[in-house]
């Protein structure tokens, strides 16, 4: 039976009075259904998609259980639960559906898991200003298919839209598969509407832009539930593209590829996807196209007013023609927009023994491809290894951002080759400039390399902040590297 | 009955869940015990011996439509996790768990034959040696009574040579709730009177008990020895052969139709219903946001309206939102009908639209 010694990460939990005393008082503000003390709750809320979860998960063990689940129903409602914590010292962990890939929703000292999903309202949407005003806890897909029945889109598509929130795509400063024409996260949000530590709620102006001091909302994209709670959003939204045009390239090698994605960026057209995969991807993604055989597929996806999208899909068949291109038409980018969302495979191989994970970098043009062999190499060293892959999945006029896959049959211990495999990957992005994540945020994991990314006085000044907005240490304990996660350190 | 599938249960647990936004359940609920892979993974440590079987963890495995809407999204061709998720229930009832919630439906159902206390059958029973046999079942007959009143109506009007029997519950909630055993009895019992009846075909407006006639009676060993027709299909083919003459119907406006799930994603039938419905002169036919084979449930699949009331309800509520607006919403089964309404929505059954414009 699962008990507390067989929680592999779990630092902290609060004896059974002081959770029955916490219950009862959580009920008068969240009502009786908003409020669960049930382990059923408690280990479901456990985990996220971090794989480490997966693989306890096959053992029969869990990372760390909260001793209460609170489903809060408004802002209103989220302010007192925090405002009560504060009063316990009791941690809190803001959940939404749980598909962060780095043990970030993890209630590591346990306390409340506060579970956003009843929040899921779009409060308002108006067109006439291109903006849309949510709650937190709606699921992404769900959000999309509001403004697509509606003429719009969010114009944010991460892999994970239709197993994540609103909320979460801001915690952890997501970015989606449509980004190079839309932004990420972070270039969609006019305002957020958040809870501090103690209670109080923050909002932002529903304006274009500001110049009045640094942005306090920006503070909290990206801030994955440890320095309060976002509970809503405006965000830009973008009339439905009237036209759309799917184009793919073979090149003979990455660095053609590459070269032709930042010459088609730098001379500023802005495909909403652009995706360059190495071989072995193209291989197992595009096995059916025949000339891409032995060579690198670069896809792209163009959408917008017609005007445009008929000028940038010139511009991007020029500069992939003019580096070796060999045009693929359509149907890999048909293929890719099926098959996009399937995730299957990493189940198959979970339940067949494997480790399997992705690693998110970014760099610069310059650094693009080295970072990719380098980081290759290094992932292939590590004893178990038999996969190491990788593609460019985000374009920007600096650089891109490098999505690599592992998996691996490690011989002894699973974790060790976990943080042995992430070590090698980690420590080798960091010596060629890279940044250690692109857009799956932070949590757990990679807080051991936050030093690093960000200096000593770096990491530093972000727990001033942290002490600052959240005194008592409430929010996500142990997260963002912003405070030793004990029992993963070891 | 089958026993779980273990290695797609295991496969689905490891999934995050990439189909929640279609599971009605997990979006109104909001609650992670209760998505899809939620249930996945608890249901595999139950499996397991990782955990004790109790009724909390019965309670949120029985937190399933059964509506297939997870099955839209699903990467795993050949799992259907309601399936999964009735085989690991079984398990619970073989521990001694049970869910509160359905025990006074249950104890109906062991004592009358029906969850609703008196058993199933039209308002008007017509007993005799008629080619088709009309069953209305339970749900139908306890909650709207008029929707089969307006079938056999249509029956007489066309001049079908029908009968009705002295109906049990078709198994469904039974199966529904572990009770593996009282669901064969009730189908030997079923079986005994339709086999008796000499039909030659049946028809019936509920897709629960078409469900459970096709595809469970023959593991149950009561295999019945005639076709099983759907309502609309029926209506449809006596419309064609002029045997109905749909009129206008003055003053109505626009309508909707909502799919039933099992009908729309078991059985492959959402055509019928509207071809049928262009058949009233001047009618308009508004399509919902989701529709034909991704409807979204009413609520109603697998009880759900008897055994998490609050939770059903809210997602009718969710699912009456998706209707155009202005547009009545006009349905084919006596579970849409029934939650749709207790949502808050006004719905008419196929067969009483129908009514309307033949009679």
């Amino acid at each position: 039976m699962l008990d507390f010694s067989e929680m592999m990460l779990q630092e902290r939990q609060l004896l059974s009075s002081e959770s029955s005393e916490l219950a009862g008082k959580l009920r008068v503000i969240a009502g009786e259904q908003g409020v669960s003390a049930s382990p059923v709750d408690r280990l479901a809320t456990c985990r996220d998609y971090w794989p480490m979860g997966s693989l306890w998960f096959l053992e029969g063990k869990a990372p760390a259980l909260p001793d209460l689940v609170v489903w809060p129903a408004d802002t209103a409602q989220v302010a007192a639960v925090l405002a009560l914590a504060g009063e316990h010292g009791v941690p809190v962990t803001p959940y939404g559906e749980g598909s962060g890939a780095l043990g970030g929703a993890i209630p590591l000292r346990g306390g409340i898991v506060l579970d956003l999903k009843r929040m899921n309202q779009v409060r308002e949407l108006d067109g006439e200003n291109l903006m849309v005003t949510v709650e937190c806890g709606l699921n992404g897909a769900l959000y999309e298919e509001h403004l697509n029945r509606r003429g719009f889109t969010g114009g944010h598509i991460p892999q994970s839209i239709r197993c994540s929130t609103v909320g979460g795509w801001l915690a952890c400063r997501a970015a989606g598969q449509f980004s190079s024409r839309y932004g990420k996260i972070e270039d969609m949000v006019v305002a957020l509407e958040a809870v501090l530590p103690d209670g109080t709620v923050f909002s932002g102006r529903r304006v274009p832009r500001t110049a009045t001091g640094p942005r306090l909302d920006h503070l909290f994209i990206g801030s994955e539930g440890a320095l309060g709670v976002i509970t809503a959003a405006t965000l830009r939204i973008w009339p439905c593209p009237e036209e759309r045009s799917l184009l793919s390239f073979a090149f003979a090698g990455l660095e053609e590829g590459l070269e032709a994605a930042r010459l088609i960026i730098r001379a500023g057209a802005r495909p909403a996807v652009v995706r360059l995969y190495d071989y072995a991807e193209t291989g197992h993604h595009f096995p059916e196209v025949k000339e891409a055989g032995g060579r690198c597929m670069l896809i792209l996806l163009i959408e917008g007013d017609r005007r445009l999208a008929a000028a940038e899909t010139q511009m991007a068949r020029e500069a992939a023609l003019a580096h070796g291109g060999v045009d693929t038409g359509c149907g890999p980018v048909e293929h890719w927009l099926e098959r996009r969302f399937n995730i299957s495979l990493a189940s198959k191989l979970f339940r067949q023994g494997a480790v399997v994970d992705t690693i998110e970098v970014s760099s610069t043009w310059t650094g693009a491809a080295p970072l990719y062999r380098a980081m290759q190499e290094a992932m292939l060293a590590v004893e178990g290894t038999a996969l190491a892959s990788g593609h460019y999945s985000h374009v920007y006029p600096e650089g891109a951002a490098l999505y690599m896959t592992l998996c691996g049959f490690p011989p002894g211990e699973k974790a060790d080759y976990y943080k042995r495999i992430w070590s090698a990957a980690m420590e080798t992005c960091l010596s060629l400039g890279g940044a250690i994540s692109h857009h799956h945020g932070i949590g757990l994991h990679r807080g051991l390399w936050m030093e690093q990314e960000h200096g000593g006085a770096g990491l530093e000044a972000l727990r001033r902040v942290k002490q600052a907005l959240d005194p008592g240490a409430i929010m996500n304990p142990g997260k963002l590297g912003l405070e030793e996660a004990l029992e993963w350190r070891k | 009955m089958a026993e779980v599938n273990r290695k797609r249960l295991l496969e689905c647990a490891l999934c995050p869940n990439m189909c929640r936004c279609e599971c009605p359940v997990a979006q109104a609920a909001g609650r992670e015990a209760v998505a899809p892979s939620g249930k996945a993974r608890l249901a595999h440590l139950l499996l397991e011996g990782r955990l004790p079987w109790s009724e909390a963890a019965l309670e949120a495995l029985s937190a399933c439509l059964g509506c297939r809407g997870c099955t839209l999204l699903c990467p795993f061709p050949e799992l259907a996790l309601d399936d999964e998720l009735l085989a690991a229930r079984r398990n619970a009832a073989a521990a001694g768990i049970c869910l509160p919630a359905a025990a006074p439906f249950d104890h109906n159902l062991k004592k009358y034959g029906s969850p609703y206390g008196s058993r199933g059958g039209p308002a008007a029973a017509k007993y005799g040696d008629g080619e088709v046999l009309y069953f209305t079942g339970c749900t139908a007959a306890a909650n709207h009574p008029a929707a089969a009143g307006a079938a056999l109506a249509l029956f007489e009007q066309a001049g079908v040579s029908y009968q009705t029997i002295d109906e049990y519950c078709c198994g469904y909630p039974a199966e529904t709730w572990g009770g593996e055993t009282l669901a064969r009895q009730l189908a030997a019992e079923n079986r005994a009177r339709i086999a008796k009846s000499g039909a030659r075909r049946l028809v019936t407006g509920c897709p629960e008990c078409r469900y459970t006639f096709t595809r469970r009676y023959t593991e149950w060993g009561a295999a019945l020895p005639l076709p099983v027709v759907d309502s609309a299909g029926f209506f449809l083919e006596l419309v064609r052969e002029g045997r109905l003459k749909p009129r206008a119907l003055e003053g109505a406006g626009p309508v909707t139709y909502h799919d039933p799930c099992l009908a729309a994603r078991l059985e492959e039938k959402w055509e019928e219903p509207r071809i049928l419905l262009g058949f009233i002169p001047g009618l308009s036919l508004a399509e919902a946001a989701c529709a034909k084979r991704s409807t979204r449930c009413c609520g109603g699949g697998r009880m759900l309206q008897l055994t998490f009331p609050a939770l059903s309800e809210a997602i009718a509520k969710r699912r009456l939102a998706e209707f155009p607006a202005g547009a009545a919403v006009v349905t084919a089964c006596p579970f849409c009908r029934e939650n749709l309404a207790a949502g808050g929505g006004a719905v008419l059954d196929l067969a009483e639209l129908l009514a309307r414009a033949c009679l």
